[in-house]
């Protein structure tokens, strides 16, 4: 029996081509996965799912019978639950009103029957083994508990198809096998789940099969006891690549002159009484970082592993001069270099590579040319020459290998990757001493990676501090010299590059009750 | 159970005593006379004007909850009033039809409000701005430069349902006041646009139908502009095309005071209400401060500016503790 078939599904937005003549089904009862890089449609085929996106082709059936979805509130009613990536919750209600949002249970005359709510939230949540009050305001949850709290809002309603896109990637380990518990006790129960990931060890464990999207078209299902991970990922990507935790997997070094094969020589740890090129001590900004002392030397590529909200992202941030820390302080090559703007930062060779590209790294209105040129231009409060603005838009693009076809056109139309490559661009313009990268990588495809991978290790080589964060665990392991991880906004270890995945993670996820 | 001084109505009441307990001190006029801000005429005189302020801001809140705007009210105020007392002097309509039609233009407006944002897409600021040009020609239009002589035409000592006339405002806006307060905080309806204002995305996925719960804000807030408007005609006793003249800033700044971010998803219909009447108030007391006459309109903004960013720095530290 087939609890939903996707049967020739086309979909594009403008020019771009989401989804290819999609035809697959889950089987009603099973644990069913959607793996693929980012970009392979994975969420735009559960958008379709949902009932928010209407596909230009093709058609959805559901236990057999075929049907249009105009909208979420059709899906929900059908027994399609989503459990978003995004963490789609509202933040100025209480946990009881989110779990009930649109869906209230009134009585005859239209009134809200908050006791019963409350009541049902409470048992939905205990059932969870969420220790959570429905009273709380969503504000103050922690990112985990946020992410559970809407999976109790598709369990709070009779759901038969649990899609998640996603789930685990603000979860600890001891978060995500609570969620793979909740899952498996609702699969037990006949409810058909549905899951979306690119991490393939949680995939291997929760699903019976594995349907792999490449490039918005269908791939094969794979029976996940009878498929190895090489498969998958050769399904994922279309050509064999190495196992990116290997060593071998690292991209070559690139210095002019010269090529370094295979491994990476250790960075130029600074020697005592040598300045590093970037000290920060005892950093505290409340409510988010605590007490943070790191330092990096000329050449040094230093990774900051932490799961979402241990305060990696508003560590960098400190540094750049975005949000100023309360106390502690910041030296560059031994002057201080505490600075209260990203301009200031900038002018002491500080700058931030942005998580965000969409939001912080890129004006959208903005043609290529004038992104590029901005950090530059704004810093040095110069005149705009149109004539050098040209000549160096272009040679960045040349350096960088961007494939656009001029910098007269703006941001959306390159790739993912491309803007990426941009954002790095615009602010390596000015030859920083000191460059901080928050996730780098996230949302580019694996050619894109490599490539700034590539970046990354060139401009170690050429002297640039580096302090890396991402959530990429094998990225920071292969590119960095020494790894320090956070957690609940203390660093709580180093490890040196090359540091095996699991010790990081026991450090990043130890929760304070398990660590006495 | 909310903590009883967590209520945010509260500290927009807190204010609104204050003000009174600072102009009562202040304008004491020594032993003997008659005081002249605190008196019971001067109260309902504060009450009758500031409720057609106070009845088109419940509808402000709404539209600021749900994430919107609305710079419509004050031209929908003149527009109905002036609909409402053309067809009551020249028409010689009843009153009671004559309101309904006034009521009725105002719902049309913001019928096409509605249309222009869910239907058209255009931004709420852009689309009300249309309409607001739109309201107050038409009024001209209407007038052609007279004014309708509602009060000559109604009779002497002439009551609605036995209340005097200077009350009817007054309770009308406590009724509405009270109603809404009711449909916002008990109802789907309220829990609906409270939803859209934290985050539409979410609410649409959780299966809201936010289209139709923003057309029926912007419907609800002309409606209650409508009904203030035809109420001020007849407080006035006069329909006027230059009626309520930039009163949509005022209302858009009570509502802000009473507690409505502009953010979306959080504020009160009571406390926009009440920040109505904090600046009824400064309205009516300040005149009355020798000296005062030309700096009103400038405390009355940096009334605006402390009472926000108290209101901020209160939220931050309490985001702090939590």
């Amino acid at each position: 029996m087939e609890a939903v078939a996707f049967q020739h599904i086309d979909k594009s937005f403008g020019a771009v081509t989401a989804l290819r003549d999609v035809t697959f089904a889950v089987a009603s009862g099973e644990c069913h996965a959607i793996v693929g890089e980012n970009g392979a449609g994975k969420s735009t085929l559960l958008n379709i799912l949902a009932g928010s996106l209407r596909p230009d082709r093709g058609q959805l059936a559901l236990a057999g019978t075929p049907v249009a979805l105009a909208s979420p509130r059709e899906a929900l009613s059908r027994g399609i639950g989503l459990v978003h990536q995004e963490m789609l919750a509202f933040p100025n209600l209480s946990v009881a009103a989110n779990i009930f949002a649109g869906r209230e249970v009134t009585n005859r005359l239209g009134v809200l029957r908050e006791a019963e709510m409350h009541a049902r939230a409470r048992a939905l949540l205990e059932r969870m083994r969420l220790p959570i009050s429905p009273d709380a305001h969503v504000e103050t949850l922690r990112p985990a508990h946020r992410q559970l709290l809407q999976v109790a809002r598709a369990l709070a309603f009779d759901c038969r198809l649990l899609a998640l896109d996603e789930p685990t990637t603000s979860l600890t380990t001891a978060e995500t096998d609570h969620l793979f518990d909740i899952l498996e006790d609702l699969r037990l129960a006949g409810v058909t789940v549905l899951y979306v990931s690119h991490r393939l060890p949680e995939v291997f464990r929760l699903s019976q099969r594995i349907s792999v999207l490449r490039d918005g078209c269908f791939v094969d299902t794979f029976e996940s006891k009878s498929v190895s991970r090489d498969d998958i990922v050769r399904a994922m990507v279309g050509r064999s690549i190495p196992h990116p935790s290997t060593r071998s997997g690292r991209p070559e070094r690139r210095i002019a002159g010269e090529q370094v094969e295979g491994q990476r020589p250790p960075g130029r740890a600074p020697t005592s009484g040598e300045d590093p090129r970037l000290r920060v001590t005892n950093l505290t900004r409340r409510g988010s970082v605590e007490d943070v002392s790191l330092t990096v030397g000329p050449g040094e590529i230093v990774g900051v592993f932490g799961l979402v909200g241990s305060g990696r992202t508003e560590l960098l941030e400190s540094i750049a001069g975005i949000h100023p820390c309360d106390r502690g302080s910041i030296a560059v090559d031994g002057r201080p270099a505490r600075a209260r703007s990203p301009r200031a930062a900038a002018e002491a060779g500080v700058v931030l590579v942005p998580e965000d590209r969409q939001r912080e790294g890129l004006c959208f209105n903005l043609s290529l040319r004038h992104n590029l040129v901005l950090p530059a231009a704004a810093t040095r409060g110069t005149f705009l020459i149109r004539g050098s603005e040209v000549a160096d838009s272009n040679a960045l693009l040349r350096t960088w290998r961007i494939a656009a076809p001029s910098t007269a056109i703006t941001p959306d139309r390159l790739s993912g990757g491309n803007q990426q490559k941009i954002v790095v661009a615009k602010w390596l313009a000015l030859t920083p001493r000191v460059l901080l990268l928050d996730e780098p990588t996230k949302g580019v495809d694996v050619a894109a990676k490599y490539d700034i991978h590539g970046i990354i290790l060139d401009l170690a080589a050429r002297g640039t501090s580096v302090l890396l964060v991402s959530s990429d665990l094998p990225e920071v392991l292969t590119l960095s010299d020494r790894v320090l991880v956070m957690r609940e906004g203390r660093l709580r270890g180093e490890l040196a590059g090359g540091a095996d995945e699991e010790q990081v993670m026991r450090l990043a996820t130890t929760a304070p009750e398990d660590a006495a | 159970m909310k903590a009883i001084w967590r209520i945010r109505e509260l500290s927009t009441l807190a204010i609104l005593a204050f003000e009174i307990a600072f102009f009562a001190w202040y304008l004491w006029p020594g032993e003997g006379r008659p005081h002249p801000f605190l008196n019971a005429a001067n109260a309902l005189l504060v009450l009758k004007y500031s409720s057609i302020y106070g009845i088109a801001a419940i509808g402000a809140a709404i539209v600021i909850i749900c994430g919107g705007i609305d710079l419509a009210p004050g031209a929908i105020i003149a527009l109905s009033g002036v609909v409402a007392g053309g067809l009551f002097v020249d028409g010689h309509w009843g009153l009671g039809s004559s309101a309904v039609a006034g009521l009725t233009v105002a719902a049309a407006c913001g019928l096409l409000s509605a249309a222009l944002i869910v239907l058209a897409g255009l931004p709420p600021f852009i689309a009300t701005l249309g309409v607001m040009g739109i309201a107050r020609g038409v009024a001209f239009i209407i007038t052609e430069g007279r004014y309708f002589d509602v009060s000559s035409a109604l009779p002497a000592d002439w009551r609605v349902a036995g209340i005097p006339l200077d009350w009817t405002s007054p309770i009308l806006m406590v009724g509405l006041a009270a109603a809404f307060q009711i449909l916002m905080t008990r109802f789907q309806w309220g829990r609906a646009i409270f939803a859209i204002g934290g985050n539409p995305v979410a609410a649409l996925f959780s299966g809201v139908s936010v289209g139709v719960v923003r057309a029926s804000v912007y419907l609800v807030s002309a409606t209650l502009a409508g009904v203030s408007g035809v109420a001020l005609t007849i407080v006035q006793g006069q329909g006027k095309a230059d009626l309520a003249m930039g009163y949509e800033l005022d209302i858009i700044a009570s509502a802000v005071v009473g507690g409505a971010s502009l953010s979306g998803g959080r504020g009160s219909v009571v406390g926009a209400v009440l920040g109505t009447l904090i600046f009824g108030v400064l309205r009516n007391a300040l005149p009355q401060v020798p000296g005062a006459t030309f700096y009103d309109r400038l405390i009355v903004g940096l009334v605006v500016i402390a009472i926000v960013v108290m209101d901020q720095l209160l939220q931050r530290r309490k985001g702090a503790n939590a």
